[in-house]
């Protein structure tokens, strides 16, 4: 399951949302410029790179907010590996 | 009909060119294809004015002086908003596109511009004095003369219809359109994050199409009303001409099909969304690039970057590089220190041709620097210096006047 470093490598590679070099595991994606529109494309990748079905219930701030946080959600959901 | 000066489309930039040259004084006409000015702001129902203020700061600071200026002023006062707000690291005023019709007329009426609605430019020729127009009204054609053509058409179509010097980038690369539409009575309904979740959710169980992941929804500033955007691939079958008929109807069907889906899919199964319903079509897809004139000056994306400027600048570019070259939401480049780049007096002016000038979204620039200029707030500010230069050649007098005419006239 991805590292807080390989959800800031997915994030930059898929231009989902442009962070600089060496951006801390809990740094703010929001304040990155991340927005529902980059967050569905999160959604879809995170899907095709991980198997982490992410629903509707998940999309709160909460769970999104940071790569650290991105990278708890993506485990949960990819299905028992977690 | 004789004019000085004939404006081809009433746009951001094409009102401004109008409006600026009728104030100078001379008798002008302009060429509008649909009921009402605006063009992307109205027609397109594209809800912001992007460009208007300088990039960063603590503060809103507008960046080119006069009709841009005025427009933010009259904005304002018409949705009684507070202030611009700041998305990120631009300064964006939310506009309202029924109130930029009914300011638009104002403006015209007030400057007595002698507009025509339901016109379209279809040829042009050359006369002693200036060119003559052929116009086609319903089911006929009209003539009018004038001077000095503005081409402000968004799509460079005074180029095509006499042979000027023009671009279109390759269709893998122009930048997407972009389709609005109006949404009523989604009271307090579900928003944001929690919503693009749900669409996902909705195309992964296969109830909605894959364009559904490119939509979004924002708040028009009115009680209950939001704006829904959809950000078309443009290649839903075949590859993206802006300029053709039948890839026009493929993105207006695609469009509404898509709005159409995603709000019956929301009524369904989102809370708050089940007495909502689609209140507003645009009268066309928003285009985002077409075909571009090549100028005295061909403005790049590395000048817009570096923030270069110009003996004869006419307008500031204060929007950073907004590129959508897929439908997978925008990628910006921002300017070295934020510092705004110049658009010069030669990117009016159409390469080799007399008595002609362009402004807008099709003035002479490359892919890159159009990413920046095309929107509103600076096709206002291209616009007014377009109609300025207008004025002058109009006159018999150097257009390169204009640089310090604009200087004196606005500061």
């Amino acid at each position: 399951m991805p590292t807080a470093e390989e959800v800031v490598a997915m994030l930059c590679e898929e231009g989902i949302v442009d962070l600089p070099a060496g951006f801390p595991a809990n740094g703010d994606l929001f304040a990155e410029g991340m927005d529902s529109m980059a967050v569905m494309q999160l959604i879809v990748v995170a899907e095709e790179r991980f198997g982490a079905i992410i629903g509707p219930e998940d999309t709160g701030r909460e769970n999104l907010a940071t790569p650290a946080d991105l990278a708890r959600l993506i485990s949960m959901k990819s299905g028992g590996a977690a | 009909m004789t004019a000085d000066v004939i404006v081809l489309g009433a746009g951001s930039a094409g009102l401004a060119a109008a409006v600026t040259a009728a104030r100078e004084g001379a008798r002008v006409i302009l060429l509008e294809r649909h009921g009402f000015a605006g063009g992307m702001g109205t027609a397109s129902l594209v809800h912001t004015f992007c460009g208007l203020y300088r990039l960063g700061g603590d503060e809103p600071v507008l960046a080119n002086p006069g009709f841009p200026t005025e427009m933010a002023a009259r904005m304002l006062t018409a949705t009684g908003a507070p202030g611009p707000v700041k998305m990120g690291r631009v300064w964006v005023l939310m506009q309202h596109p029924v109130e930029f019709v009914r300011m638009s007329d104002e403006l015209l009426k007030e400057s007595g511009v002698g507009v025509l609605f339901h016109a379209e430019a279809l040829a042009v020729e050359r006369e002693p004095d200036g060119w003559r127009v052929r116009v086609a009204c319903r089911g006929g054609m009209t003539t009018v003369t004038g001077k000095v053509l503005v081409d402000t058409s968004g799509d460079a179509v005074l180029a095509g219809m006499i042979g000027g010097a023009a671009e279109l980038t390759e269709a893998a690369h122009l930048q997407r359109p972009a389709y609005v539409f109006g949404i009523q009575g989604a009271t307090a309904g579900e928003s944001g994050l929690p919503l693009a979740g749900r669409i996902v959710d909705g195309v992964r169980r296969g109830v909605l199409p894959k364009e559904s992941l490119g939509l979004h929804f924002r708040a028009s500033g009115r009680p209950a009303e939001l704006f829904g955007t959809i950000d078309l691939s443009g290649t839903e079958e075949g590859d993206y001409d802006p300029l053709d008929a039948a890839c026009l109807t493929r993105l207006e069907c695609t469009g509404r099909a898509t709005a159409a889906a995603t709000v019956d899919f929301l009524k369904r199964e989102a809370s708050g969304w089940e007495g909502a319903y689609i209140s507003q079509w645009p009268v066309r897809a928003g285009v985002r690039e077409s075909r571009r004139w090549k100028g005295r000056h061909i403005l790049t994306g590395q000048e817009v970057l570096g923030g270069i400027r110009h003996p004869d600048d006419i307008a500031l570019a204060t929007w950073p590089l907004e590129f959508r070259e897929t439908n997978r939401g925008p990628k910006l480049r921002y300017p070295e220190g934020d510092r705004a780049a110049g658009i010069p007096l030669g990117c009016l002016i159409p390469e080799g041709l007399e008595r002609v000038f362009t402004a807008g979204r099709c003035l002479s620039c490359d892919h890159e620097a159009q990413a920046s200029i095309r929107v509103m707030g600076t096709c206002f500010a291209t616009g007014q210096a377009a109609g300025i230069a207008a004025v002058l050649a109009a006159k018999g007098e150097d257009p390169k006047s204009a640089v310090a005419l604009l200087r004196n006239k606005f500061g």
